[in-house]
């Protein structure tokens, strides 16, 4: 048993398990013995190191915050290639580019090999005994409120971590920021669902409507939607799914949409209400309160408003009443508006209206152990901080898993508050350009050579905690995890309580075999289990359930006046290989071409071909993007998916770090307006309006589209079928 | 070195198949790709990358037309999208289509190779030599659907391609071409001679759901379905065999019955009679919205 | 007007020709330092290339071929001059080929060796070409007998080697009067090394007819079948705008059209440089230009068959490659060729420019520059547009690395033909002689044609 020193509660606090809803047994049989336990080496040779057979490990992607579980194979002590752990209810084996990428993440020629201490503009190599007690020695004497830690999302051992750091240095300020999330969904699901984030299941409708929910590509948890969609077009009861996508810019979802409907940027909401009128006119019930709301959304008004046409609106209407249950869902596309919330609430009520609410919308399984469920991030709280920053309320910054210098739009000026900031660290993998601007950096494990737990925010089945494990030794000497750094860190402030801890391993170690029966570990030996827990991957946890409960109150959604100077959006586009540009210097991501306009290694600015002609514009041409907050050129892409109000250039490009980054491209998060969700705070991401001037400079656009322009001049290639004409319960 | 030695190997490096007297036994690897479920996310695309030390060219490179990618995912718009006169909007969505080596039955990449680097082997792969080929591109000129990629630089040598590190990911089971030779799409031969092998040692044939590609494997829709055409058990033979497709025709009964025949498996450029072993399914589109 | 005059002494024509061996002028040293300046900036291309691999060429996915092909087929196809006038005009008694078909004969054989440089720059592993020889090994590997392009690694040889043998056997009996005119140094060596102890005997005579009969014979069909395998090269393939039965005809006819037109470019500097207007005269001349116009008009049927063929076929893709051709961007050489192929030539047709030197120097320049184009408008088209739409690609263009070996390529052949022409006699004295000395005994026997010339 742990010596004394502290209880039983605080050890529990201490491991992440604190408030777990189950019973915690046979916890007094840990075999830690104070901390001696040591990772086997991975190049030393053991059984499973033949030279010329590979095995293979199971681990978790990080590559984005879905957390699918991976399985790498190892040969000759190198990790090759990462796989889907075909066990796991997410992503059930498969993988997207973006995470079988990850390898070039960890073997990345440009990542941090040791700790660096700002010296003028440039950095000088530290030993880490220096840089740590750098920080003990600025945070002393300085009150926790003067304090902040900014991460990207964190679950998980890490999150428990950080957490009891944060409390170590009585600081509340742990801002979790995600420059593109789902956060004005979250909000509107806990309004009108009562959870944040329900479990859709896609695989159980007939009909999808989405207002521009990339759900194939980007949004939420895009390798286990594509496989429910796989199956929802195999069909329920024989009978082939139906998508419909709604948005102003096509995403890779309205691409495989069997009718893609092409917006006004912002009037998502609209047609929502559009359509809930149009059932109740058709004969679905609505309650008096949604009846009343929606009963100025006539056909005319929403028609006009939205630019979508009442023929398309009536046979949607058919199909929604026809094909039930249906799921309606609401994603980026809708939400980045300064009345984004309003638009989610609307496309929410149509799940309500329709009776999907507990058939395709339902209850998520959640992992009983709240202290390590996901810190989601959001955007509100870079505001938060940087409006923080900007009042001088913070000595020193940490930051881990964010670039905001990079995804912070100028117009926040978040440079300039960050001057303002005595001390800044950053955890990085890259000197991207937050590490750049930090003064001390200190470098991280790759993702293929850390320890962690990850519970995804997304839960499709049950509950699962990922487990993340190192699949090989480490490449660099000098790179530490960030639940090493942590835990070195509150070491400095707790030594007593984490003296039994020697590494973030053996913490992780303890914290899971402390809870072995409540983790399906029965009476299994402590060793037994640690070795099934990593040989798996997975733990699965029975999920409790909580209700679903929730209100169809919506406010009519106002969208802003336009501009005449900048009469046009910018809507950003979200790309599942470089989202929002963490990853930009894995080189397979930078070759794979946008699946949409097949364009590498580059921005671009997508521009309907009518809009186009209009202002002169002809594919290559290099045009200067400007809004209220600044501009940005690239090169002029001619694409029918996009809404002639607005053009779209691709986030995540522009970097000023890496040699597969660097020069490629724009960043368009530069030039965003600093407009904000009106209740959520969240930046609107697609509120910037923009003009668009064409230079006199024109360029070669780098794409695998050839001058047929992805026509098939009759050759039959790529061939469809109208789906009266065949029967896939049929088929194999 | 004599005729008779010359005219003894002759005929083994030609196989045609299929043939009757040589039926495919007891493998015939071949594919079927469904493009309603596929949704063009790449996956498969990065995954060949990983697998099979594809080397990422750059942006120049690209630029001019040199980019390896054994599978390209390909996007096509409707014939009247944006056309003067036709739809404002692809309100049918794009098109994708995975497409690498067909793994030709008649490949005309084969014959004109003058140093028979790529040939046919007998479970039906189209096999390419790296040691053997000479860089003389007949094959790709020859390609209908110009899936061969050249080595038009020395990557292996580049220092953006692998450098320090980046060479660790490499595959060990798939050599790393040098400058000069052709490669393209091999079906992930390194694994199914793994599993073939394997099955050898344990005296039984490679069985069903044993090898999968590795864009398959990564494929989160399932679009790809990769086995054994003679293999009665295996998904691809009953997909096949479903969708009435036949090896060694160039017309199938779906192009012979006009009107819905139920019927959506095809093969591309069926026509010019390279009896390709990729099976498509074609895309549906709902016709009520 | 006869061919060449009558009365020149049988020793003028020794000491014209022989002369041209000597003492090169000034205007020599420069042509040829110029030729190998060329030339030695495509050596540098190819350095370059070699060493960086064969992406320099700016070749790509679908363009695999570019440049080094279509300049490949041109210098095969101006190689078909030398046997039409040597091997099928020899047969054909046309005794005005004597004077010119020597040069001619040489061109054939550096065309030829120009054009196998071609085939080497363009393989991506240079240094495994001889994979493509059926040579004896251990392995029991052998090349691939049903690729047209090994038919043609052999064509060409054997073209070559037979050319090579036929321009030297053509060459003895002045070989043999350069050895006797010649009194010292590495020139005497060589000559009587090669002229192998020609004596002028009946016997030598005779066995020399039979066996330049012989070899002329064989090289006939030689040269037919070598651009008719070219054409195999493409005619083989199955791709759009190539998978056509007219090619070999086609490519012949194009072949003996460039070779034409080269000998006309050829007969008009040589007889400047060398001041052979005795021999190279312009009935000559005209005679060649005339045969160059009735191949020009046989060159554009065959054109218009493959155009017609194509078009009211139910080949849409072969369709399309046309139509691409003469409307994408490709159409300005598309057009260009058929300009300078089909329009051109009509000068050709007016007798007052029939020996026009400056006229028909440019014209025959034009002409070259035309089937240039055409080979190139072979190669590149077809894969701009082939069977797959998505890999498309009307915009390749090559890269000036490819353009300087091309460039390199003239200076190559110049080299080659300036060396040869200081080295051999690069007119026929012999036959020269045969000419005049049948002509003055002809008429010293009052015109009785029955009367051997011999
Ligand atoms: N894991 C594993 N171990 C094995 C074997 C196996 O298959 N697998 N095989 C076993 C067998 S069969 C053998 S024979 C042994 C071989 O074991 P070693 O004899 O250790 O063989 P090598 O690895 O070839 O190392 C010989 C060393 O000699 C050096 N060397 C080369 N030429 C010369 C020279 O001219 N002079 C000097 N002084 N040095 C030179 C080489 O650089 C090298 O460092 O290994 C045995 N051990
Ligand atoms: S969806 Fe996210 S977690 Fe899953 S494989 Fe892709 S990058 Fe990794
Ligand atoms: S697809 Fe092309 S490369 Fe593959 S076998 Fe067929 S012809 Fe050959
Ligand atoms: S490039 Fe290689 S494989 Fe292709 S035809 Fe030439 S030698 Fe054969
Ligand atoms: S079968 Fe293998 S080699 Fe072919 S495309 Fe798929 S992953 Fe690449
Ligand atoms: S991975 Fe699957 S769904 Fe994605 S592009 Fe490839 S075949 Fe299509």
């Amino acid at each position: 048993m742990i010596e004394s020193g502290f209880d039983r509660r605080d050890f529990l606090k201490v491991l992440g398990w604190g408030g777990a809803a189950v019973a915690l047994t046979g916890c007094g049989n840990t075999s830690v013995q104070d901390g001696k336990e040591t990772v086997v080496s991975y190049v030393e040779a053991s059984d499973y190191m033949i030279p010329g057979v590979s095995v293979y490990f199971n681990s978790t992607c990080t590559q984005c915050e879905a957390s699918c579980n991976i399985n790498g194979r190892v040969r000759e002590g190198r990790v090759l290639k990462l796989e889907g752990n075909a066990a796991s209810a997410i992503n059930r084996g498969k993988l997207c580019g973006l995470g079988q990428a990850g390898v070039q993440h960890h073997y990345n020629p440009d990542r941090v090999r040791e700790p660096l201490l700002r010296k003028g503009t440039s950095g000088e190599t530290i030993t880490w005994e220096a840089a740590l007690k750098l920080i003990n020695e600025k945070l002393t004497g300085v009150s926790g409120d003067q304090i902040a830690f900014l991460s990207g999302s964190v679950s998980g051992h890490l999150k428990v971590l950080l957490g009891n750091y944060m409390d170590s240095l009585s600081s509340k300020n742990h801002f979790v920021y995600e420059a593109i999330s789902p956060a004005v969904q979250r909000a509107a699901n806990k309004k009108s669902y009562g959870v944040e984030m329900p479990k859709f299941s896609l695989n159980k409708a007939k009909v999808i409507l989405s207002f521009g929910a990339d759900f194939l590509g980007s949004w939420v948890s895009p390798v286990h939607f594509s496989q429910q969609y796989a199956q929802f077009r195999k069909g329920v009861e024989g009978k082939r799914g139906v998508l419909v996508q709604v948005e102003s810019k096509m995403t890779l979802t309205g691409a495989n949409a069997d009718r893609w409907l092409a917006v006004r940027p912002g009037t998502e909401g609209v047609l929502a209400l559009g359509l809930v009128n149009a059932l109740g006119a058709a004969g679905t019930a609505l309650s008096a309160d949604v009846a009343a709301a929606v009963k100025d959304f006539d056909k005319a008004r929403v028609t006009k408003d939205t630019g979508v046409s009442g023929e398309h609106l009536d046979k949607l209407v058919a199909l929604l009443k026809e094909r039930t249950p249906s799921l309606v869902l609401s994603g980026n596309g809708a939400e980045g508006y300064a009345h984004g919330s309003q638009n989610a609430a609307a496309i929410n009520l149509l799940n309500h209206v329709l009776g999907n609410v507990g058939k395709t919308i339902e209850a998520p399984a959640v992992v009983p152990f709240p202290q390590m469920l996901s810190a989601n991030g959001n955007s509100a709280s870079l505001k938060k901080l940087n409006d923080g920053m900007a009042a001088g309320n913070y000595k020193v910054l940490f930051t881990y898993a964010a670039n905001p210098v990079f995804t912070a739009p100028a117009s926040m000026k978040l440079a300039d508050s960050l001057n303002k900031v005595g001390f800044k660290v950053a955890f990085a993998h890259y000197m991207d350009e937050t590490a750049m601007a930090a003064d001390l950096v200190l470098p991280l494990d790759s993702a293929l050579e850390d320890w962690g737990t990850h519970i995804a925010e997304y839960q499709p089945e049950g509950g699962q905690i990922s487990i993340q494990q190192p699949l090989m030794e480490k490449l660099h000497a000098n790179t530490r995890g960030a639940g090493d750094i942590l835990l070195a860190l509150i070491k400095q402030r707790r030594a007593e309580e984490y003296k039994a801890f020697e590494d973030y391993y053996a913490y992780l170690r303890t914290a899971v075999l402390q809870n072995k029966a409540a983790l399906g570990g029965g009476a299994a030996e402590d060793d037994t289990f640690w070795d099934e827990t990593l040989t798996s991957g997975i733990v699965k946890v029975a999920g409790a359930t909580t209700a679903l409960s929730g209100s169809t109150a919506v406010t009519a959604p106002v969208a802003a006046a336009s501009d005449a100077q900048y009469p046009l959006f910018l809507i950003p586009g979200i790309t599942a290989n470089l989202r929002d540009g963490r990853h930009a210097n894995q080189p397979w991501l930078q070759e794979s071409p946008d699946p949409l306009t097949t364009i590498v290694w580059d921005s671009w600015v997508e521009i309907h071909p009518k809009k186009a002609a209009e202002l002169g514009i002809v594919e290559g041409d290099m045009v200067e993007v400007t809004s209220k907050s600044g501009s940005v050129k690239a090169q002029a892409y001619l694409f029918p998916g996009i809404h002639p109000d607005a053009i779209s250039i691709p986030l995540g490009r522009g970097q000023s770090w890496g040699r597969y980054a660097k020069g490629n491209g724009v960043n368009p998060f530069q030039i965003l307006d600093a407009v904000f969700d009106k209740e959520t705070g969240e930046l609107a991401i697609n509120e910037t309006r923009v003009q668009i001037k064409k230079t006199s400079k024109r360029v070669i656009v780098i794409k695998d589209e050839g001058s047929a322009g992805g026509k098939q001049f009759g050759r039959k290639i790529a061939v469809s079928v109208s789906s009266n004409e065949v029967d896939l319960s049929k088929e194999v | 070195m004599s005729v008779t030695n010359l005219l003894e190997n002759w005929s083994q490096f030609r196989h045609f198949h299929p043939v009757d007297d040589k039926p495919h036994d007891p493998y015939k690897w071949a594919m079927s790709i469904d493009l309603d479920t596929c949704t063009g996310c790449n996956a498969c695309s990065v995954a060949c990358f990983a697998e099979n030390n594809i080397p990422v060219v750059g942006k120049d490179k690209f630029e001019h037309g040199q980019q390896m990618h054994w599978m390209r995912i390909e996007r096509y718009w409707d014939e009247d999208v944006s056309n003067p006169g036709g739809r404002d909007f692809p309100d049918q969505g794009a098109q994708f289509l995975p497409m690498m080596c067909q793994q030709c039955e008649a490949a005309p990449c084969e014959t004109v190779c003058p140093v028979a680097a790529t040939n046919h082997t007998p479970d039906g792969l189209n096999s390419q030599i790296y040691n053997r080929c000479i860089g003389s591109r007949y094959c790709s000129a020859n390609c209908p659907f110009k899936v061969r990629y050249f080595n038009w630089y020395d990557y292996p040598t580049d220092d953006s391609v692998w450098p320090a590190e980046m060479n660790q990911q490499l595959n060990p089971d798939v050599s790393v071409r040098s400058k000069g030779v052709m490669e393209k799409c091999t079906f992930c031969v390194q694994r199914i001679s793994a599993a073939k092998v394997t099955a050898k040692n344990e005296g039984r044939l490679v069985h069903e759901g044993e090898i999968q590609t590795a864009c398959q494997q990564a494929c989160p829709t399932n679009a790809i379905t990769f086995g054994n055409l003679v293999d009665t058990e295996s998904r691809v033979h009953k997909q096949w065999e479903a969708q009435r497709v036949e090896i060694d025709k160039d017309k199938q009964e779906k192009d012979e019955e006009k009107g819905g025949t139920d019927l959506r498996g095809y093969r591309i450029l069926e026509e010019l009679r390279a009896y390709p072993s990729v099976m498509y399914l074609e895309r549906v589109r709902e016709s009520a919205v | 007007m006869k061919d060449i005059r009558e009365d020149i002494a049988w020793a003028k024509i020794n000491q014209d020709v022989l002369k041209s061996l000597e003492n090169p002028r000034k205007l020599y040293w420069v042509i040829l330092f110029a030729a190998l300046s060329i030339f030695s900036v495509g050596v540098g291309c190819e350095i370059y290339q070699y060493n960086v691999g064969m992406g320099v060429e700016n070749v790509n996915n679908p363009h695999v071929w570019g440049l080094y092909i279509a300049t490949f087929i041109f210098w095969i196809g101006m190689s078909h001059s030398g046997t039409l006038l040597s091997a099928i005009l020899h047969l054909m008694h046309a005794d005005w080929r004597k004077p010119i078909y020597r040069f001619a004969e040489a061109m054939t054989t550096f065309s030829l060796m120009t054009a196998g440089l071609f085939v080497m720059v363009h393989i991506g592993r240079l240094w495994q070409f001889y994979y493509s020889l059926p040579y004896p090994n251990e392995r029991g590997i052998w090349p691939n007998f049903q690729s047209p392009l090994l038919w043609d690694a052999m064509a060409i040889f054997t073209y070559l080697s037979s050319s090579i043998l036929f321009l030297y056997v053509g060459m003895i009996p002045d070989l043999a009067i350069a050895r006797d005119n010649i009194h010292a140094g590495w020139r005497k060596k060589l000559y009587t090394a090669l002229s192998l102890g020609w004596e002028g005997t009946d016997r030598q005579w005779r066995n020399f007819r039979v066996t330049y009969l012989t070899i002329a014979c064989f090289l006939i069909p030689l040269a037919v079948s070598v651009h008719s395998i070219v054409a195999g090269d493409f005619a083989m393939s199955q791709q759009p705008g190539w998978h056509v039965t007219s090619f070999p005809p086609y490519f012949v006819a194009g072949a003996l059209y460039s070779g034409c037109a080269a000998i006309i470019t050829l007969f008009i500097i040589l007889r400047y440089v060398f001041r052979f207007e005795e021999y190279m005269t312009l009935p000559i001349l005209k005679k060649t230009v005339r045969l160059t116009f009735a191949i020009a008009m046989v060159w554009t049927y065959l054109n218009a068959v493959e155009f017609a063929s194509v078009w009211y076929s139910h080949d849409q893709a072969s369709k399309d490659v046309l139509i691409q051709k003469a409307t994408g961007p490709f159409a300005p050489f598309w057009w260009g060729m058929i300009f300078c192929g089909s329009v051109v030539p009509f000068v050709l047709s007016i007798k007052r420019f029939q020996t026009n030197i400056p006229v028909l120097f440019a014209v025959s320049l034009l002409l070259n520059l035309g089937m240039w184009l055409e080979r190139w408008m072979i190669v590149a088209p077809t894969f701009s547009h082939g069977y797959y739409p998505w890999t498309w690609d009307h915009y390749q263009w090559p890269s000036i690395y490819a353009w300087g070996m091309v460039f390199a390529s003239f200076g190559w052949f110049t080299l080659l033909f300036m060396i040869f022409c200081k080295v051999f006699p690069s007119v026929s004295m012999y036959e020269v002689k045969e000419m005049v000395y049948h002509r003055k005994l002809h008429a010293a026997k009052g015109g009785n044609n029955s009367q051997g010339a011999h």
